[in-house]
């Protein structure tokens, strides 16, 4: 008898159930929902790249950047999609003449979202969270050259440099100014910018409301979603059937047959300065030897490893160098591929019969595809590979930290990193003492030609050398419905800038 | 009753106390030092002995223990390592999404099986029956990801009707979208579930149909289906209940991979982000939490078990 | 045995034993060397390509191969391991008395609590993915099921009176465990390993489709229908393969269980 009661009424929860499912069929999205006041567009962005937490100094990830930078925290100065630096939170700037003294003078009425008033000493706290002994910033030792910050008055800011830095005030333009008497960081935001934080859930989206108190030109838009998910697939879905408006960095070349030939979207091809490396441990034999890199170099036919992932997307290059760097050449030929050549200098090594190694291999895409091809090519000088799959946090505390690895694959996402091939302590261990002084000098020059001159002079050493293999340049494909307009192609250093995106 | 009431209270927080020291070991038995997660590049001995204080890995074992029972038992199950934030709020963040999916799907497989699984018994010997229990053989086999793929694929990029994944970004404050959401997922789970649930209510109805009582039933005159309906599925609901409860538990968490394939924010995905990141606290948080509603449910499945079972009410049983 | 029940098995070896033919035949011959790279992407079948090929220019049948010999691993190791652990950990759980057996029934209870997937992936989660660690983490998992049928098992052979008699006259524990207890707890036993295999094989393809089974580039058929997710709607061959030749295997092991279930008990009147 109970059953039937139990049975009756787990009948009538389902056509409740099933009833609020048709109801929600015709339901709709509510996707262009738009803002009250000004008609604008919400602006629904697709990413792969969930913030770990907040703070861009405390380990938020590659998706903090493309989420935060610009949109909510401004910096000094910006980097544009073209990759000019413009004068955003200091007004103008005075150098010394033996280019020690930086003198930045800041923008006047700039409210950070709390209501609070920009300061010179928030400029300064901002900077020395970023050098902090416990800063997990990318940016930490590009800013080590910082001596001494003074703030003589609210609106100018003093910084003392160690030496010349002629990178210093690009630099800068990753360094958020965050309100200095917030509180914490890791899951609320003070900063300037045209958005302010409006809900983040976990695992899910991301809201940026647009600020009413902005000092500068109002966001297009009256806000913006980023919609998080883990792989490339689910993310091309909610592009297909509409959940989002745009995918903020394209990463599944599969897919892309199926934007290409559909006008209902945009595919446009930027510049991407994430470059695809294999990495070899240059301490360690048999790679110390100059002639088993270059060998090692000559063997992989990169342009059918990047045609048979991006097929005719992506950039072959031949440097650390990308195209968008301005001491940018063309080194594809240098130790480019010639199967023969390579079995010569292997023989040259003392290695004519081949030897093997392990590869120590990410496990996410596209580095396992990577693997598989470098194997069977190098399998046809005599090279025996072992594929060693790793997660990241594997990868960074096994190759980045203890350098414990023979040979690795890595995508590097910076642009202007060719720099760290002067530093013998890097995780390839790299070491060339007349590089490294060229590195130095060209980060003291006091013009940007002459530092052009003498990085290009150090890469092309790199580069003969065969440091490291740099397999290919990722292209930079982001993909949107024909609606949409002035959304960021070229994500440099993984920042999407929304302001300027409009749907129609 | 009320004796059994207390046993089996008492083997429920036994049951617990002795996860949690499985859970604990398991993941301290791991390899791999958890601070590496915290710190920078080049640290210091000091940077990495206070990354220890803080998370409380620098004391010996046992005390840790004692310190994440203390730390469970107030809620406070700790802060992620990756993200910093606090397991606790996150885990509950995450279960507007995997309760109703866990709870609607087992309702649908339910309403699906049970009616099913009597009429592919009852008919067991006509053809209709066999292609009832073939298609109950296909359901187990299938993987619940593939039959999610296939879902998406269909209704959602052909014929476009329903999205692809996602859950809407306010939640249940747009029942509309949520409800769509969740539809797939949903039919996904309950379709696998209801395979294996047809099964046994298929079988534990066969051996009810071959009962004594059944017969006398039909011999002291009564139509079949009275009889059945009467005796028999009282019956053979005592198993097809234990059944359940663990079903109902096994899917709750079984949700996982459907969370993955359909991007939503559950408790299965935030599981398997916290593995793939070697985030233990997480780790921990979400396999204390679920393993206790698994524990929990097989407790209310045993007195409901109990309660219904006729032949231990004949006998009156304490 | 009816006819029916005969046809069970029958259709059941048939569905395993043409894979695992293949499989073996595979460790001989491959049609293409599972490196081979010179197919062109997704090319449609052809060319000595039975299936075409995958987004490296691999050739996919050979790659479904290479995916068996994972899943039959995974199905026979794992099942072997548990099967191992189970016995042995539920017969000294039936041999147990009193708060023992309480102790012995409540932590098997607690091990079952852990659905078999969650618990292998915590295993996987600290130990690293490779086709060892899976084979290890299911075997564990399914070992808790067996060894809480063995107990039962046990404990009902237990009770029968020719044990008493056979202690009466002398004969040592360990004998009577290889004389009586395990050959009539075999074939129940037997038919419940065979049970689950399928679910084994399912829950490795789980853990490849998460990423936390046999890692890249060795294919597995999970991880094969993961990266055939992308191009679902341009080359479905992709995922179809895969996804058929799984359910093809789980449904011919649970045939062939609920065949042999009906060999090893005649009597019952029913198939499961």
């Amino acid at each position: 008898m109970e059953k039937y009661i139990v049975k009756r009424v787990l009948a009538a929860i389902t056509a409740l159930g099933l009833a609020g499912v048709l109801a929600a069929c015709g339901g709709g999205d509510n996707k262009d929902a738009t803002s009250a006041n000004t008609g604008a567009a919400v602006i629904q962005v697709g990413s792969v790249y969930e913030p770990q937490n907040l703070d861009n100094t405390a380990g938020g990830g590659q998706g903090v950047t493309e989420a935060l930078n610009g949109n909510v925290y401004e910096g000094l100065f910006k980097l544009t999609d073209t990759g000019a630096v413009e004068p955003l939170l200091a007004r103008d700037r005075k150098v010394s003449d033996d280019g020690l003294t930086y003198t930045f003078t800041l923008r006047p009425n700039v409210k950070f979202h709390s209501g609070k008033a920009l300061t010179s000493a928030d400029v300064k706290a901002s900077i020395e969270r970023v050098t902090a002994a416990n800063s997990k910033s990318a940016r930490k030792s590009n800013l080590e050259v910082v001596k001494e910050i003074t703030t003589p008055d609210d609106s100018t800011v003093v910084v003392k440099l160690k030496q010349r830095s002629i990178s210093f005030v690009y630099n800068l333009s990753y360094v958020w100014i965050m309100n200095s008497q917030a509180k914490e960081f890791t899951t609320t935001e003070d900063g300037t910018g045209p958005y302010k934080l409006g809900e983040w859930k976990r695992g899910s989206t991301l809201t940026l409301d647009k600020f009413d108190g902005y000092w500068g030109t109002p966001a297009k838009n009256a806000g913006v979603v980023f919609h998080y998910y883990t792989d490339a697939t689910a993310l091309n879905n909610a592009l297909l059937t509409n959940a989002v408006d745009v995918v903020t960095n394209e990463q599944s070349p599969d897919a892309l047959a199926q934007f290409d030939s559909n006008k209902a979207y945009q595919v446009t091809n930027g510049k991407s300065t994430t470059k695809l490396l294999l990495a070899f441990n240059d301490k360690v034999a048999p790679f110390n030897k100059v002639e088993v890199r270059q060998a090692i170099s000559s063997a992989i036919d990169d342009k059918k490893l990047l045609s048979s992932i991006w097929g005719d997307y992506g950039t072959p290059i031949g440097s650390m160098v990308p195209p968008s760097d301005p001491w940018y050449e063309d080194l594809t030929s240098v130790n480019g591929y010639d199967p023969a050549v390579a079995k010569q200098k292997l023989a040259a090594a003392g290695l004519p019969n081949g030897f093997t190694f392990t590869l120590d291999t990410p496990n996410y895409d596209p580095h396992p595809t990577a693997a598989t091809f470098i194997k069977s090519e190098l399998a046809k000088v005599g090279i025996t590979v072992h594929i060693n799959t790793i997660t990241a946090d594997e990868w960074y505390s096994k190759v980045y930290q203890k350098r414990d690895f023979q040979a690795t694959l890595q995508e590097h996402v910076n642009d202007r990193d060719v720099v760290w091939y002067g530093n013998p302590d890097f995780y390839w261990g790299y070491r060339n003492p007349q590089v490294t002084k060229e590195i130095d000098q060209a980060e003291q020059a006091r013009t940007t030609d002459e530092q052009t001159t003498l990085l290009k002079k150090a890469n092309k050493t790199i580069a003969e050398e065969a440091a490291s293999d740099w397999l290919y340049l990722y292209p930079q494909i982001v993909v949107a419905s024909s609606k949409l307009s002035g959304y960021p192609i070229n994500g440099l250093n993984a920042q999407f800038l929304a302001y300027d995106i409009v749907k129609n | 009753m009320l004796r059994y009431l207390l046993r089996r209270t008492a083997i429920l927080l036994v049951s617990l106390v002795l996860a949690a020291v499985v859970l604990f070991l398991l993941l301290r038995l791991l390899p791999g030092d958890p601070v590496n997660a915290l710190l920078p590049v080049g640290a210091t001995p000091e940077q990495i002995e206070a990354a220890r204080r803080e998370l409380g890995t620098d004391v010996s074992l046992p005390i840790q223990f004692l310190n994440w029972l203390r730390d469970a038992g107030t809620l406070d199950l700790g802060r992620s390592l990756i993200s910093t934030l606090p397991v606790g709020p996150e885990i509950v963040a995450r279960l507007p999404v995997t309760i109703p999916l866990t709870l609607s799907a087992f309702v649908l497989a339910v309403l699906v099986a049970v009616p099913v699984g009597v009429l592919a018994a009852v008919r067991a010997d006509r053809w209709y029956g066999l292609i009832l229990n073939a298609v109950a053989q296909l359901g187990i086999a299938v993987p619940a990801f593939w039959l999610g793929l296939l879902l998406i694929t269909v209704f959602a990029l052909r014929l476009q009707v329903l999205p692809a994944g996602g859950f809407p970004p306010d939640g249940w404050s747009e029942p509309g979208a949520a409800i769509a959401a969740l539809v797939l997922p949903v039919g996904t789970v309950a379709l696998v579930m209801s395979a294996s649930l047809i099964r046994y209510v298929r079988a534990a109805t066969l051996e009810v149909l071959g009962a004594d009582y059944l017969r006398t039933a039909r011999a002291l005159g009564e139509s079949p289906a009275s009889a059945l309906r009467r005796h028999g599925l009282r019956n053979a609901s005592v198993p097809v209940i234990a059944v359940l409860a663990v079903e109902l538990a096994t899917t709750f968490l079984g949700a996982v991979v459907v969370e993955s394939v359909f991007a939503l924010p559950g408790l299965g995905s935030l599981l398997v982000t916290g593995i793939r990141q070697h985030d233990y606290p997480v780790i921990q948080g979400v396999m204390l939490v679920s393993t206790a509603a698994v524990l929990l449910v097989g407790f209310l499945g045993d007195i409901v078990q109990r309660l219904i079972d006729p032949r231990l009410l004949q006998r009156g049983a304490s | 045995m009816s006819r029916r029940r005969s046809l069970t098995l029958a259709v059941g070896l048939t569905l395993v034993l043409i894979p695992a033919v293949a499989v073996i035949v595979s460790f001989f011959w491959l049609p293409f060397s599972p490196d081979d790279t010179s197919g062109g992407r997704l090319a449609p079948p052809g060319d000595g390509h039975l299936l075409g090929t995958d987004k490296l220019g691999r050739d996919l049948f050979t790659q479904l191969l290479l995916g068996g010999r994972i899943a039959f691993a995974t199905g026979l190791g794992a099942v072997g391991v548990g099967g191992v652990l189970g016995v042995s950990l539920g017969l000294l759980a039936g041999f147990a008395t009193r708060w023992l057996d309480d102790a012995a029934a409540v932590a098997l209870d607690i091990l079952i609590a852990f659905p078999t997937l969650l618990l292998a992936m915590l295993i996987v989660a600290g130990a690293g993915a490779s086709l060892g660690t899976a084979i290890l983490a299911i075997g564990f998992g399914l070992a808790a099921v067996v060894a809480r049928l063995t107990r039962v098992l046990v404990k009902q052979v237990l009770s029968r009176e020719y044990i008493t008699a056979a202690r009466v006259a002398g004969i040592s524990w360990p004998r009577i465990v290889a004389t009586h207890v395990l050959p009539n707890i075999g074939p129940v036993v037997l038919v419940n390993l065979a049970l689950q295999t399928g679910l084994a094989v399912l829950a490795e393809a789980s853990l490849s489709y998460l990423g936390l089974g046999t890692p890249p580039p060795n294919a597995s058929w999970g991880r094969m229908l993961f990266e055939a997710q992308a191009t679902v709607l341009t080359a479905p061959r992709a995922a179809i393969a895969p996804g058929v030749a799984l359910i093809a295997l789980v449904i011919g092991v649970n045939l062939t269980a609920d065949g042999l279930r009906d060999l090893a008990d005649p009597t019952r009147r029913r198939s499961r």
